[in-house]
C-alpha cells in the first residue's frame, strides 16, 4: 500500500491520495484506479479528469470475481443499485492488484458506511412511518418529476430539531438476554455443527463480556483467525458453562477466572441499598452451634456431587449473564452519586408512605416528554384535516346543548308566520337556496373513490411542489434563483405529466365537475408569481 | 385525623384511614382493656404498624399509670427502621395538633455492629467482631488495667459515657439508630451502650425479637423492663420457629475438638495465674461457698452469653462442692467432653430423651444431674475471673456448658437426637448431636407471664387458633381482619395442569417427573410474556430449585424466558443473592423486567417485599412442605400430638400454608398495589389448604381458578392486568376502602366495619 499525498491537478482540492493501480480497465477502457479518502474515482489513459468518481459513503458493496477467471474484476455496487465493474488488466500483478486494492475498500467502506447508513436508515424511516410522504416520494421521485435529493433536500432539514434533539439524548440499545440462544447450531449433515454469528451477536458478546473482547484483540488476526476464534469460543467451556472447567490448554479459562473475579468483586463491594442487603437483615444471628436448622457442612464442594457442582455453576452463570447484560445496558450512563444515607432515608420513607391515605398533596408526577402533544391526546389524525375541537370542547358544548333544550320552553305566542315557515323550509331543503354549497357532498356521491384518492394524491404533490416553489421567496442568493427556475420547471413537468392525464381521464368519464379548477387555479399562481419576479429581473438587469 | 375509639381519643397523622384499621383499633383496644394478649391477622399493606402505633401511643398518654411501656418486636432490621419513621410520623402530628413539645422518648435497639461509632471497630464487617473487638476494648478488667496503665487502649465512647452518660437523661425524642448515632457523636457517647441504658425509661422502646425471646441475651437486655409494658411481636408467623431455635443446640465433632483446645487454654491460664496471682482464685472460691450467684459483680460491658435457661430455672444457690474450684471444674468439663466424644463414636441413629441421656452420663462417667445444672453460671464466673480477652474464642466451651445446662434442667419438651450422618450422604462420617427444643412455649412463656399484654400480629397468623395452642396461653382477643378493596387487586389463580393435562405438582412421586417439570417451565414462559415488569417464582427448596434450573436449561426453556426477561437466581451465599436482588431491581426500574427465582424459607421470601412494579406476579412453584423426613422435624410432630392433640399432618400443611402465604403476600403491598398470586400445585384446591390460606387471599379464591390449565390461567391473568393498568384514583376508593372522618361516623359505616373483623 502506497502513502502518498499528491497534489493533482486533476482533483480541485488536495486529497489525500491512499492507492493508485495503473493498468485498470472500465468499459474497455485503459486508465487509473485512485483510492482516495474519501472517495474512489477512475481516470482514463492520458485524459487529466475523472469519469468515475464514488464517495465511499454511496458504496453499499464490494464484488470481486472468483478465484481461477480469467478476468481479474472488482465490482461496486452503490446504493442507487448501479454498479461499476473494474477489470484489472496487468497481467503480472493483476491478482496482487486487485486485493490490495480490496484491502483497502474493505477497510474504509464500514467507516462510510454507517454514516450513509444512518441517513439512509432514517429516510427509510420516515417514508414507512409517513403514508403520506411515501405516496408523495412515488409521485415525485419515482416518476421523476423532481430528484431523490429535491425531495429530500429540505425534508431533512426539517426533521434536524427533532434530530438533534434525538441525537444528543440517544438511548443506547440494550442487549437481548437471549442473545446466546440466538445461535443455534444446526448440524451440517456431515458430523459438525455450524453456528451462524451475526455482527449483532458478535457485538453483543463483546458488550456483555468484555474479557472475551479482550482475548480477541489480542489473538485475532495475529494468532488465529476470526473463524478459529469463534470456533474455539464455541467449544469452550466458556460457552458451555455447566460444564465444569477442566482443560488449561483452554484459551476462554482465563476468561472464565476474569468473570468469577468480577462477580466476586461485585459480591464483595456489597449492595448500595440496605434494604436488600440480606447480610445485615438480621439484628441478631443465632450463634453458631444454635438453633434446629441443620449445620452446614464443613466441606463445601468436596462431597458435593458433580452434578451439584454443574447445577450451581448454572446458576452463578445466569446471575453473571443476566448482571453483565444489565450492565452493558447501562453502561454509558452515568451514576448519581448521592450519598448513601440520604438514598436509605429516601427509601426508608417510601417504605412507609401510604400515598392514598395522605391527601392528595404530595403526588409526585413525572411530566411527559412529547414532541408532539396533539398527537398524543388524539390518536394519529388524518393530516389533511385543519380543524378538530377538543374533546373538552365537544363535552362542553354537548352539555350545553343539553342544558339548553332542558330549558327549552316554546312560546307560542312568538311564532312566524305559515308561509315564511314553508319558504325557510324549501331553502334549507336539497336544491333550496341555502343548500347550494353543500357541493362537496355531491363530490363524494358523484365521483368514484379512486377518482378521489387519485385526486387527492394529486393535491399532496401539487401541494408539495408548491411548497418547495414558494419556499424560494423571498429571492436573495443565486442558489434560489437557480431552484426557484427548476422548481417552475417541475410545476410544468407536474402539469403535463400528472395533471393532464387526469384530466383527461376524467374527461373520458364525462364527469362534469370541475374538479382540478383548484389545481390549476393554485399553479397558475405560481406561474404568475414566477412571471412578475422574471420580468422585475430582466428589467433590473437591463 | 381524630379518631374515637370507644371513648379513646387517638390521633392518626393521615386524612384518611382504612375502614380495617379502624376495626383493627377496636380490639386491640379491648385487648388492652382486658389487660391479656391478643392474636390479629391483618393483610400486609393496610397499615398495620401505623394503626398499632397510634392506639397504644393514645393510651399510653391517656392512662400513663396503666401502660407505661411499648416494647416493639420485629423481625428485621430494615423493619425496624421502618417502625420508627413511622412512629416519628405520627409524633410530628401530635406535636402540630396539639401544639405541646413531645415528651415522649422513643428508640430502636440493635446490635453493636449497627451503632457503634468508634472509627476502628465500626469499620469491622461482621457482628461477631464488632462484638469481640468492642468487648477487647470496654471489658471490666481490660478498663481496670487501663487504670492501673493508662496505655492499655480502651474506647473514648464508652469511657465518656460511663462517667457522664448515666446521670443525665437523653431528652425525650424519636431516635432511630442513626438519630442515636448522631447523638452519640454529638456527646462523645457510645450509642449501643446509651441506647442499652435508655430503654429501661423510655416510653417505646424498638428492637428484635431476640432480645427479649433469647434466654441468654434477654437476661442481659430486656431483664429490667417493667411489667405494665405492652409487648407487640409484629410479623410473628414465624415466633415459635424463634423459639425452638433460642433453645436448640447442636453438637459437631468440630465443636467438641474446639472445645478441646479451648478447656487446654483453660487448664493453661488457670495454672499460670495460680502462679501469679493465685488471690484471685482463692477469692472466686470464696464467693463461690458463699453462695454469691454473681461471683463477680458483672458489668454491662461483659457480654458473657448470660443463662441459657429461663430466669425461673435458673438455681437461686451456691455452686456445688464438686465444681467450685477451677481444677475441678475444668476436670468436669473434661470428663463430660469425653463422653460426649464417646457418643458421637455411633452407628446407628439413636434418639432419648434428656431424663434418659441424664441416666446414662451417670452411669457411664458418674456426671451428677446438679453440677451439670450450674455449668454455664460456673463457667461464666470463672471466665471473667481469668480474664478472658476474646471471648468468641470460647464460644465451643460456651456452647457446650449451655447444653450442659439445658438438658439437666428440661426434662420434658427436649429431645436428643445422635446421628452418624447425613441422609444424602450416607458413606461420610459426620456425627451430629442435636439437642432440639420441640416446644415453642418454653421460651415465650416467661413473656406472657410477665408483661400485661402481648400482641401477636402478622399477615399471615391463619388458622388463627393454632398460634394459642402451639404458643401455649389464652389471649383475650383473637381476630382476621379482611381488606376491603375498591377493586380486586389480588388475583390468587391455583394451577393445576399443563396444557397437556398433566397434573402439576411437586409431589414427591412425582417432582422430578419430566412432564412437571416441562409444565413448570412452560408457566413460567408464558407469563414471562404477559407480565410486566418483575415476577418472583418461589420454589419448595433450594435443591429442588437447583434441579429444576439445570433441567430447564437443558430443555432451552430458560433461554426462551430470556426473551423476555433477565433471569436471577437465589444462592445459597447471602452476599451473591443481595446482589441478585439489587440487580433485579434495577432491572425492574429500568422498565427490562426481570425475573427472580426463589426459595420458599429463605431469607428473601422472609424478608423482602416486592411492592408494585418490583413483583406484578408471584409463582409458587409447589406445597412448601418442610422437610418431612428429618428426624427433628418428626420429633417435634410427636410432641405436638401428644401434648397439644395437633395431628401431624394439620401441622405441617398449616406449616406449608403459612410460607406459602408469606411468599405471595409479598407482592401486595397495599391497596394501590396489585398482583397476581399464582400457586402452581393441584393440591392447593383442596379444602384442607385452601381454607388454611390468610381470609384476604382465601376470599378472593373463586371456584372458577381452582384447577386451571397454563392457557387459562394466561387468559384470567391477562383479562387481571389490563383492568389493573387502568388508573386507578383516590375517588375510586373513597367511601369503600378508604374513608374519611365523616364517613367513618355514620351508622351504616359503623355497622360495615363491624363486619371486617372476624372472630375465631
Amino acid at each position: 500500500v502506497h502513502f502518498v499525498a499528491v497534489d493533482t491537478a486533476m482533483a480541485s482540492l488536495s486529497e489525500e491520495v491512499l492507492l493508485v493501480v495503473k493498468r485498470v480497465r472500465q468499459r474497455k477502457q485503459d486508465g487509473t484506479l485512485y483510492l482516495m479518502a474519501e472517495r474512489l474515482a477512475w481516470g482514463p489513459e492520458g485524459k487529466d479528469r475523472f469519469t468515475v468518481s464514488h464517495l465511499y459513503a454511496d458504496i453499499r458493496c464490494q464484488k470481486i470475481s472468483p478465484d481461477g477467471k480469467a478476468k481479474i474484476q472488482l465490482q461496486l455496487v452503490l446504493h442507487t443499485g448501479e454498479s461499476t465493474t473494474f477489470h484489472f488488466a496487468n497481467e503480472s500483478t493483476a491478482l496482487k492488484d486487485r486485493d490490495v486494492a480490496k484491502e483497502l475498500l474493505q477497510q474504509l467502506l464500514p467507516k462510510f458506511k454507517k454514516k450513509a447508513n444512518k441517513e439512509l436508515e432514517e429516510k427509510n424511516r420516515m417514508l414507512q412511518e409517513d403514508p403520506v410522504l411515501f405516496q408523495l416520494y412515488k409521485d415525485l421521485v419515482v416518476s421523476q418529476v423532481i430528484s431523490a435529493e429535491e425531495f429530500w433536500a429540505n425534508r431533512l432539514s426539517l426533521n434536524s430539531v427533532e434530530h438533534s434533539l434525538s441525537n444528543n439524548n440517544k438511548q443506547e440499545v440494550g442487549i437481548s438476554a437471549a442473545f446466546l440462544a440466538d445461535i443455534r447450531p444446526q448440524t451440517d449433515g456431515c458430523n459438525g455443527l455450524r453456528y451462524n454469528l451475526t455482527t449483532d451477536i458478535i457485538e453483543s458478546i463483546f458488550r456483555t463480556y468484555p474479557t472475551v473482547k479482550q482475548k480477541y484483540a489480542e489473538n485475532v488476526p495475529h494468532n488465529m483467525t476470526e473463524k478459529e476464534f469463534w470456533t474455539r469460543f464455541f467449544q469452550s467451556h466458556y460457552f458451555h458453562r455447566d460444564r465444569i472447567n477442566t482443560g488449561l490448554q483452554d484459551i476462554f479459562s482465563e476468561c472464565a477466572k476474569e468473570d468469577e473475579k468480577g462477580l466476586k468483586s461485585m459480591v464483595t463491594q456489597g449492595v448500595k441499598n440496605p434494604m436488600v442487603d440480606l447480610l445485615s437483615l438480621e439484628d441478631k444471628t443465632l450463634d453458631e452451634g444454635y438453633g434446629t436448622a441443620t449445620v452446614p457442612t464443613t466441606s463445601n464442594s468436596s462431597n458435593k456431587s458433580l452434578r451439584e457442582n454443574s447445577n450451581s455453576a448454572i446458576i452463578k452463570r445466569f446471575n453473571h449473564h443476566s448482571a453483565m447484560v444489565l450492565a452493558a445496558g447501562l453502561r454509558k450512563r452515568h451514576q448519581i452519586l448521592t450519598s448513601l444515607f440520604v438514598a436509605f432515608q429516601v427509601k426508608l420513607q417510601e417504605a412507609i408512605e401510604y400515598d392514598d391515605l395522605q391527601g392528595d398533596s404530595g403526588r409526585k408526577t413525572i411530566s411527559l416528554n412529547l414532541k408532539k402533544s396533539d398527537r398524543y391526546s388524539h390518536g394519529p389524525i388524518p393530516l389533511q384535516s385543519q380543524h378538530y375541537s377538543t374533546s373538552q370542547d365537544i363535552i362542553n358544548s354537548i352539555s350545553i346543548i343539553q342544558h339548553e333544550m332542558r330549558s327549552y320552553k316554546p312560546r307560542l305566542t312568538q311564532v312566524m308566520s305559515s308561509s315564511a315557515a314553508s319558504s325557510a323550509i324549501t331553502a334549507l331543503s336539497p336544491g333550496g337556496v341555502l343548500m347550494q354549497g353543500g357541493g362537496q357532498q355531491t363530490i363524494n356521491q358523484l365521483v368514484p373513490t379512486d377518482v378521489q384518492s387519485e385526486l387527492k394524491h394529486l393535491y399532496t404533490a401539487a401541494g408539495e411542489l408548491l411548497r418547495h416553489f414558494w419556499s424560494c421567496f423571498p429571492i436573495s442568493t443565486p442558489f434560489l434563483e437557480e431552484k426557484v427556475v427548476k422548481m417552475k420547471s417541475n410545476l410544468e413537468k407536474f402539469q403535463v405529466m400528472k395533471l393532464r392525464p387526469f384530466q383527461e381521464k376524467i374527461q373520458r368519464q364525462y364527469l362534469s365537475t370541475n374538479l382540478t379548477g383548484h389545481l390549476e387555479e393554485m399553479l397558475q399562481a405560481a406561474y404568475n408569481k414566477f412571471q412578475a419576479w422574471q420580468t422585475r429581473r430582466m428589467m433590473r438587469k437591463t | 385525623m381524630k379518631l374515637n375509639i370507644e371513648g379513646l381519643l387517638v390521633y392518626f397523622p393521615y386524612d384518611y384511614i382504612y375502614p380495617e384499621q379502624y376495626s383493627y383499633m377496636l380490639e386491640l383496644k379491648r385487648t388492652l382493656d382486658a389487660k391479656g394478649h391478643g392474636v390479629l391477622e391483618m393483610p400486609s399493606g393496610t397499615g398495620k404498624t401505623i394503626s398499632l402505633l397510634s392506639l397504644i401511643v393514645a393510651y399510653q398518654k391517656a392512662y400513663p399509670l396503666e401502660v407505661t411501656k411499648l416494647v416493639y418486636c420485629s423481625r428485621t432490621v430494615p423493619e425496624i427502621e421502618k417502625v420508627v419513621e413511622e412512629l416519628r410520623k405520627l409524633m410530628d402530628y401530635y406535636a402540630k395538633q396539639t401544639g405541646a413539645k413531645n415528651d415522649f422518648l422513643a428508640l430502636a435497639l440493635s446490635s453493636r455492629k449497627n451503632l457503634c461509632i468508634h472509627p476502628e471497630v465500626s469499620s469491622l464487617r461482621f457482628g461477631k467482631e464488632v462484638d469481640g473487638k468492642c468487648h477487647s476494648l470496654t471489658a471490666s478488667y481490660i478498663r481496670a488495667q487501663h487504670h492501673s496503665n493508662p496505655s492499655q487502649p480502651v474506647c473514648q465512647f464508652y469511657e465518656q459515657f460511663d462517667a457522664v452518660g448515666r446521670q443525665v437523661p437523653i431528652p425525650p425524642g424519636i431516635y432511630n439508630l442513626d438519630d442515636l448515632k448522631d447523638f452519640g457523636r454529638r456527646k462523645g457517647w457510645c450509642p449501643y451502650f446509651l441506647a442499652r441504658y435508655a430503654i429501661l425509661h423510655a416510653n417505646i422502646v424498638v428492637y428484635s425479637y431476640h432480645y427479649l425471646l433469647d434466654p441468654k441475651i434477654a437476661d442481659l437486655v430486656s431483664k429490667e423492663l417493667t411489667k405494665k409494658s405492652v409487648v407487640v411481636f409484629d410479623e410473628a408467623h414465624n415466633i415459635d420457629n424463634v423459639c425452638i431455635d433460642s433453645m436448640s443446640v447442636n453438637i459437631t465433632r468440630r465443636t467438641l475438638d474446639r472445645c478441646q483446645t479451648n478447656v487446654e487454654t483453660l487448664q493453661n491460664t488457670i495454672s499460670r495465674i495460680k502462679e501469679t496471682d493465685a488471690a484471685k482464685l482463692r477469692e472466686e472460691y470464696r464467693r463461690l461457698v458463699e453462695g454469691l450467684k454473681e461471683a463477680n459483680v458483672a458489668r454491662e460491658t461483659d457480654m458473657y452469653l448470660s443463662n441459657p435457661v429461663l430466669p425461673d430455672e435458673i438455681l437461686q444457690e451456691a455452686v456445688p462442692g464438686s465444681i467450685r474450684t477451677a481444677e475441678h471444674f475444668v476436670g468436669f468439663i473434661k470428663r463430660f467432653l469425653e463422653y460426649l466424644k464417646a457418643r458421637l463414636r455411633i452407628h446407628h441413629v439413636v434418639q432419648e430423651s434428656a431424663p434418659q441421656f441424664l441416666k446414662d452420663i451417670y452411669e457411664k462417667v458418674c456426671i451428677d444431674r446438679k453440677p451439670l445444672r450450674f455449668c454455664a453460671e460456673r463457667l461464666r464466673s470463672l471466665l471473667r475471673t481469668l480474664e478472658i480477652a476474646d471471648i468468641a474464642d470460647f464460644s465451643a466451651i460456651t456452647l457446650i456448658s449451655h447444653f450442659a445446662t439445658l438438658v439437666s434442667t428440661y426434662s420434658k419438651g427436649f429431645t436428643i437426637i445422635i446421628e452418624p450422618f447425613e441422609d444424602r450422604t450416607p458413606t461420610i462420617a459426620n456425627p451430629v448431636l442435636h439437642f432440639s427444643c420441640m416446644d415453642p412455649s418454653i421460651a415465650i412463656k416467661p413473656v406472657f407471664g410477665r408483661f400485661q399484654s402481648v400482641i401477636i400480629t402478622s399477615g399471615t397468623l391463619s388458622p388463627l387458633d393454632i398460634y394459642p395452642r402451639i404458643l401455649d396461653f389464652h389471649p383475650v382477643t383473637t381476630a382476621s381482619f379482611t381488606m376491603t378493596l375498591a377493586r380486586t387487586c389480588l388475583c390468587p389463580l391455583i394451577v393445576g395442569r399443563g396444557n397437556d393435562q398433566v397434573a402439576m405438582t411437586s409431589k414427591f412421586e412425582t417432582r422430578e417427573d419430566f412432564a412437571v417439570i416441562r409444565n413448570y417451565g412452560n408457566l413460567l414462559l408464558e407469563m414471562s410474556a404477559i407480565v410486566p415488569d418483575g415476577i418472583v417464582a418461589f420454589f419448595t427448596s433450594y435443591i429442588y430449585m437447583e434441579n429444576i434450573v439445570a433441567s430447564w436449561y437443558e430443555q432451552g426453556i430458560l433461554e426462551n424466558i430470556q426473551r423476555n426477561k433477565l433471569i436471577f437466581i437465589e444462592t445459597q451465599d447471602a452476599a451473591e443473592t443481595s446482589m441478585a436482588l439489587e440487580k433485579y431491581q434495577e432491572a425492574c426500574e429500568n422498565g427490562r423486567g426481570a425475573i427472580l427465582l426463589s426459595v420458599a424459607r429463605g431469607k428473601v421470601s422472609e424478608g423482602i417485599d416486592f411492592v408494585h412494579h418490583f413483583g406484578r406476579a408471584v409463582i409458587m412453584f409447589g406445597v412448601p412442605y418442610v422437610y418431612t423426613q428429618s428426624r427433628i422435624l418428626k420429633a417435634r410432630l410427636e410432641y405436638l400430638r401428644d401434648q397439644f392433640q395437633i395431628r401431624e399432618n394439620d401441622f405441617l400443611t398449616f406449616d406449608a400454608m403459612r410460607h406459602a402465604a408469606q411468599c405471595v403476600g409479598r407482592a401486595i403491598r397495599g391497596k394501590t398495589d396489585y398482583g397476581l398470586m399464582i400457586f402452581a400445585d393441584k393440591r392447593y384446591a383442596r379444602a384442607d389448604k385452601r381454607g388454611k390460606l390468610p381470609r384476604w387471599i382465601q376470599e378472593h379464591l373463586t371456584d372458577g381458578s381452582l384447577n386451571l390449565t397454563i392457557d387459562e390461567t394466561v387468559q384470567l391473568a391477562k383479562h387481571f392486568l389490563r383492568q389493573m393498568a387502568q388508573p386507578f384514583r383516590q375517588e375510586d376508593q373513597l367511601g369503600l376502602s378508604l374513608l374519611t372522618l365523616e364517613q367513618l361516623q355514620s351508622e351504616d359505616m359503623l355497622q360495615k366495619i363491624a363486619q371486617i373483623a372476624q372472630q375465631a
